[in-house]
């Protein structure tokens, strides 16, 4: 179990990483998310003893990563698929961390089948695509056989064939037990895979809970509703507390009150319904409405100024 | 130890750069004493049949100072090529206590540069003995003294600067830093010739390159690089050890 305690990267001049408190469980896939220069990155190669935290301590079982006595047993990462050496072969390149891990040679063939590159493993990794670099990296997160296995931007490069087979191993190795731990911008392929979110902004933890909580607790999630009578049933509800909108003058869409409680109300009012829908927000838009504001990055065309005008 | 070491083994030579470029230093260096020794008729005036053994096989060696300079070169290739090919997030995640990860590496390149440079020893006294046959003089012998303590010294240069350079190279996270360090460091003594003798007494005998000319008995009793073989070996082992120990307290402590 990886346990973060008021983890905190400072540089020069920016806080990348404040005050970041969080476990990452076995058995799930968690999706970690945040705008460019969240602190995802950082986050994981502290996991990795790559980086020092400034304060704060990240523990894996209760040890530093430096201290773990077989390392590559405990956290298998994938930080840059295209860290590898061009020259090498992709079974020279897992030789090599095998050495150094004292990991056999029967392993090796195993992840070169199981991530896909057998019939290339002896061609050099110069020639491979993105995507053949990405599989080769997560085979080394693999090699060892990891409690823990981290990717940074897994799906990057990867052919339709290529995001399929990660979205079944990732959940595959979630159900082995292993905790699995996802960085992505495809939100779509996070929706499908994780069990649980984390969202980091500007170095700081918005929001730790599984899809459903986040949608639950989201400004963007509404129930639609039709009656007979909408004037009649938008007084109902804004009397019972909810926050009524109305569209189009055909439908109503209700916030801060859950469907059952609208069909009480209806019930109540003797209006018949003709319709009642619950509308959840994509991840991306609850992305978007949980990150608002809080981005270091922006492109032009997002950039509104107080008239309602781009600069 | 023994994985990491068998790992940085496989870094250097699963590539045939590694392969071709040993083979190429050994041939270069051994080209390059060569010239020198048969062309001393044009370089120092003197036939070589007019020169003793020694100084026949002395010109011949100085195919090894070509050697160090090429193995220096190697060394940081090879290690650099780590940082700025990023792989060195693997090598950490598989062993992340860096301390064990660069004496693995010295250890490697310890071993590296002795095999290097014994068979180019060997190789460029297999060479000097062909040129006396050929010009009919008197073969070295190695029961001669002077010429064992000759050979003995030629051998710690490129494993000298071998090391160095990878404590160089790590601690400037560069192959620029990795290759002049140690070349700098090996050209001082011509630098420092530039300068007043109260200056050079102080120096020179400080510098790894008097060590290193002392233990192979080719400075003058009264040279300011004269030491004595304890105190010359100390120096070098000092040299390795600070170098070393810098090294390792900026890996430490460095991010990546």
């Amino acid at each position: 179990m990886i346990e973060m305690k008021n983890l905190t990267k400072t540089f020069k001049d920016k806080i990348s990483v404040h005050q970041l408190s969080l476990v990452i469980h076995p058995g799930a896939v968690t999706g970690f998310l945040g705008p460019n220069g969240a602190g995802k990155s950082t986050t994981m190669k502290m996991i990795l003893g790559l980086m020092k935290p400034s304060e704060g301590s990240v523990t894996i079982d209760g040890h530093p990563y430096k201290d773990l006595e077989r390392p590559i047993s405990k956290i298998g990462a994938l930080i840059n698929g295209n860290a590898i050496n061009p020259k090498l072969t992709a079974k020279q390149h897992l030789e090599i961390i095998a050495a150094a891990s004292g990991i056999s040679e029967k392993q090796i063939e195993s992840m070169l089948m199981e991530t896909g590159l057998q019939n290339v493993k002896h061609k050099p990794i110069g020639t491979f695509s993105l995507g053949m670099k990405q599989r080769l990296g997560i085979a080394t997160a693999l090699l060892g056989d990891p409690e823990t296995v981290i990717l940074d931007e897994p799906f990057n490069g990867l052919d339709i064939d290529g995001i399929h087979w990660l979205r079944e191993l990732t959940k595959k190795l979630a159900q082995d037990g292993k905790a699995v731990l996802v960085s992505s911008h495809l939100m779509s392929e996070m929706q499908m895979i994780a069990d649980r979110m984390i969202i980091l902004a500007q170095g700081k933890l918005i929001a730790d809970m599984t899809i459903d909580e986040l949608a639950q607790n989201s400004l963007g999630s509404f129930v639609k509703v039709r009656s007979e009578d909408n004037n009649q049933l938008q007084f109902l509800l804004t009397e019972k507390g909810a926050e009524v909108k109305r569209v189009k003058n055909k439908e109503l869409h209700v916030y801060q009150l859950d469907m059952e409680q609208i069909g009480l109300t209806a019930k109540e009012g003797r209006l018949a319904l003709y319709e009642l829908t619950k509308v959840q927000p994509s991840l991306e838009e609850l992305f978007v409405e949980l990150t608002e504001g809080k981005v270091d990055y922006i492109s032009t065309d997002n950039l509104v100024t107080e008239g309602g005008e781009t600069p | 130890m023994r994985n990491i070491m068998e790992a940085e083994f496989k870094k250097i030579f699963f590539l045939r750069f590694s392969k071709v470029y040993l083979l190429f230093t050994i041939g270069i260096s051994l080209l390059i004493g060569f010239i020198f020794t048969v062309t001393t008729n044009v370089t120092q005036g003197v036939a070589i049949t007019d020169l003793s053994v020694m100084e026949v096989v002395s010109a011949n060696m100085l195919g090894v100072d070509l050697a160090s300079i090429l193995l220096i070169i190697f060394t940081a290739l090879t290690i650099s090529r780590e940082f700025t090919a990023e792989t060195i997030y693997t090598s950490l995640a598989a062993v992340p206590n860096r301390k064990r990860l660069f004496l693995g590496k010295y250890i490697t390149f310890l071993l590296l540069s002795i095999v290097v440079s014994i068979l180019m020893v060997a190789l460029i006294y297999l060479t000097s003995q062909i040129i006396l046959m050929a010009n009919n003089m008197s073969l070295a012998s190695l029961a001669e003294a002077d010429i064992r303590q000759f050979v003995f010294g030629v051998l710690l240069m490129p494993v000298f600067y071998c090391l160095l350079s990878v404590a160089a190279t790590i601690l400037f996270k560069s192959s620029g830093g990795g290759i002049t360090f140690p070349i700098v460091i090996l050209a001082i003594p011509a630098l420092l010739n530039m300068f007043p003798d109260t200056i050079q007494k102080v120096l020179l005998p400080l510098l790894p390159q008097s060590a290193i000319h002392s233990l192979s008995g080719t400075v003058g009793a009264e040279s300011f690089e004269t030491s004595g073989v304890f105190i010359s070996i100390s120096i070098l082992l000092l040299w390795l050890v600070i170098t070393s120990v810098i090294a390792i307290l900026s890996f430490q402590k460095r991010d990546f």
